[in-house]
């Protein structure tokens, strides 16, 4: 029995590409820690360095977000660098199943713009849905079930009162049941087809971008859909794990592909 | 009346000999045809390469100088040939109907580049032919090491260059 797809709201937010930006870059799942030093030293080599002329981030920036209020030296470390790139291209965010918890408070600090999950991105001759991707890994029923419980904005309202040190717990606590889920179950969910093509169509989007499973890869949905799954970061896997999909308007005269994978180097 | 056929004698890698589809894509066709019997291609190169998508030519002289071209044409993508692997299809700017002497040949099956509504977005791009020999030759230009020059990305290090090219 197929679960539900996850009902759309139409018409979807969408973000218009002027016709001036020749490449623009996604990426998500960075899980930003400050016990991962080398993972963040690429990210701030890369949001330093990136010729792009957007940067949409889809989820899971921060391996943890506990409110925006929140403003520890590597949150600090974090808000600086995206206020620098935020200065120099329009920058997108939107949030994961880890940092759902980013606001209004650090949106204005850092000049990114907030994106709902999903919307659509229209560039040239493409629609493109993006998503972080967990509300479509319907087989997790026990997460669809938490994730529509801290989703909901009593839930937030009520958890974001708590004391600073309250919330770190809880998330220490999550991220310890997530450790021992890892060691228990070897067979994660993954998107699930019928849904995402059921996406597709109703938002008239031939391509989804997602993150969240950490299982970058390019699936043909059949009817000229498909499904392009961003890479998650971690600079210190052998081979380094450090990637951007970059959409490329070519200024030659000629077709484009549009999606292409550009692996970085570490810092 | 069958088809025309065009060879393209590239330098040190071989000939590619092509079958135009004067039926389904006349424009297109007389178009190419024009542009070989003048001799526009001859010592042109193959400027964009990019492996599993399509390698690129007819626009530009080694050391990427760009030639003069005639009119623009109608764009006859609507007429049915899918960019599959191995397939000539002409080049354009964003503007639909902006081919002129530049074409394409498919390395892979690019559905997202055929017809879809007679639109800016939706125009896709128009096949007029075929490889029927050297499909090797192409598989060696698509392989060649590429660059970046100037304001171009995808560009052949050492230069692809089509010899001459003769309607058969």
């Amino acid at each position: 029995m197929p679960h539900p797809t996850p009902a759309l709201s139409l018409p979807l937010p969408c973000v218009q590409a002027p016709s001036n930006w020749q490449r623009v870059d996604f990426i998500s799942d960075l899980h930003l820690d400050e016990r991962e030093s080398s993972t963040f030293e690429a990210w701030v080599h890369y949001m330093d360095h990136t010729p792009a002329d957007a940067l949409f981030i889809l989820g899971d920036l921060f391996e943890v977000w506990v409110g925006d209020d929140n403003t520890d030296s590597f949150a600090a470390q974090c808000i600086a660098v995206l206020q620098r790139t935020a200065q120099r291209m329009p920058l997108y965010f939107m949030c994961g199943n880890r940092d759902f918890l980013v606001g209004t408070a650090l949106l204005k600090a850092t000049g990114m713009q907030g994106l709902q999950d999903p919307c659509v991105l229209a560039l040239d001759e493409q629609r493109f849905l993006l998503s972080h991707g967990d509300s479509l890994c319907l087989d997790d029923v026990d997460y669809m079930a938490f994730r529509a419980q801290v989703r909901h904005p009593t839930w937030q309202q009520a958890f974001l009162a708590k004391p600073l040190s309250e919330r770190q717990a809880f998330a220490r606590n999550l991220r310890i049941q997530s450790e021992t889920r890892k060691q228990t179950h070897t067979d994660y969910a993954d998107v699930d087809t019928h849904a995402a093509r059921a996406w597709l169509q109703t938002a008239t989007c031939e391509t989804l971008i997602h993150g969240h499973t950490h299982r970058p890869a390019e699936h043909d949905l059949g009817d000229h859909c498909q499904r392009w799954v961003l890479s998650d970061w971690h600079a210190d896997s052998t081979p380094p794990r450090l990637e951007v999909l970059s959409w490329l308007r070519d200024k030659a005269h000629g077709p484009t592909r549009g999606l292409d994978r550009l692996p970085l180097r570490k810092a | 009346m069958s088809n025309p056929q065009v060879e393209l004698h590239i330098l040190d890698l071989g000939v590619i000999t092509i079958e135009l589809d004067a039926e389904k894509a006349p424009k297109c066709t007389e178009n190419f045809l024009h542009y070989v019997n003048k001799g526009h291609y001859d010592k042109t190169i193959f400027h964009r390469v990019i492996p599993g998508f399509m390698v690129q030519g007819g626009g530009f002289e080694p050391g990427m100088t760009q030639k003069e071209c005639d009119a623009p044409i109608e764009n006859e993508a609507n007429n049915g040939l899918k960019n599959n692997h191995y397939t000539l299809a002409m080049a354009r700017t964003s503007d639909p109907h902006s081919a002129t002497a530049q074409f394409f040949i498919n390395v892979a099956d690019n559905d997202f580049l055929n017809h879809k509504a007679p639109s800016m977005q939706g125009w896709g791009y128009a096949v007029f032919g075929k490889v029927v020999s050297g499909n090797e030759v192409v598989d060696k230009i698509a392989a060649v090491k590429t660059g970046r020059k100037g304001f171009h990305d995808d560009v052949p290090k050492e230069d692809v260059v089509i010899e001459k090219a003769v309607a058969l």
